[in-house]
């Protein structure tokens, strides 16, 4: 309960230092490049959890014991949540600097890839009716999504020219404004520390709607 | 602070605050239908 409260209060105050204590990186439209602190870790926070999601799926097809599989479960939905958090916020940061919401650049191209990938494992999830049957299945697609990711996130976008700004956000220094990373590194912990969070809660309330099936087939065995 | 920061800076703290409480509130549902699925295991 004390760091989950403490989370609350971090967070909040990562918004208000993204704000009030660093300044604007030069070479974006206005304040655009504050929006550092929050698409960047959505999207790191989105591959930790596709990370996640693989090796659950690979305990559980190692072990078969059914919360790897909630693990797994959870992670990926966690996952796609903010892979489409990161879309949105990188869309609007497109719009303002570049004229327009979707530009169909490399990273753009990649990350809408990457959300069909993982749209794919809750379909074929909920294609299959018997549970064991879609954990396995699951499992094995969660491994062979995850070899996309590394290519997807990493390689593809530095292949090809794009649009998206790298490393630095202001091109005049040789690296990030001391202020900005302090932000920046305290967004990163904030949105991981919310992410961890989420994603306990996510596997306890798998495993309570796990728990009711199991008590509502004793129940139709009883009578 | 230029115009317009804080009203994002506001914007951002009470979407942030609806989350929290949210969670908060989903965090304490779920420890009691463990409880009570506990208590139904030992019954």
């Amino acid at each position: 309960m004390i760091y989950k409260t403490l989370l609350a209060i971090w967070m909040a105050v990562i918004i208000v230092a993204s704000f009030l204590f660093t300044e604007a990186a030069t070479g974006f439209p206005g304040e655009t490049s504050r929006i550092l602190f929050f698409h960047v870790p959505q999207a790191w926070v989105a591959t930790l959890s596709f990370l996640i999601s693989m090796i659950g799926s690979a305990v559980y097809l190692a072990k078969r014991t059914v919360k790897a599989d909630y693990v797994a479960l959870s992670a990926a939905e966690l996952g796609f949540l903010f892979c489409v958090l990161a879309t949105v916020t990188g869309s609007i940061f497109a719009k303002v600097t570049w004229g327009s919401f979707w530009n169909w650049d490399p990273r753009e191209t990649s990350i809408v890839i990457l959300l069909m990938i993982y749209g794919a494992y809750f379909a074929l999830r909920s294609a299959v009716s018997d549970p064991e049957r879609s954990r396995v299945f699951a499992g094995v697609y969660s491994i062979l999504a995850f070899v996309t990711v590394p290519f997807l996130v990493f390689v593809v976008p530095r292949i090809t020219t794009s649009l998206h700004p790298e490393n630095t956000m202001n091109p005049a220094n040789p690296g990030m404004d001391p202020k900005t990373l302090k932000v920046f590194l305290g967004s990163l912990l904030a949105y991981t520390a919310l992410y961890v969070w989420m994603l306990r809660l996510r596997i306890r309330i798998l495993r309570l709607e796990g728990l009711r099936v199991r008590d509502l087939f004793r129940e139709s065995d009883n009578k | 602070m230029k115009e317009g920061l804080g009203f994002v800076m506001g914007v951002n703290l009470i979407i942030w605050c609806g989350i929290a409480f949210y969670l908060f509130v989903l965090d304490r549902k779920v420890k009691r239908l463990e409880a009570s699925a506990e208590d139904q295991g030992k019954n």
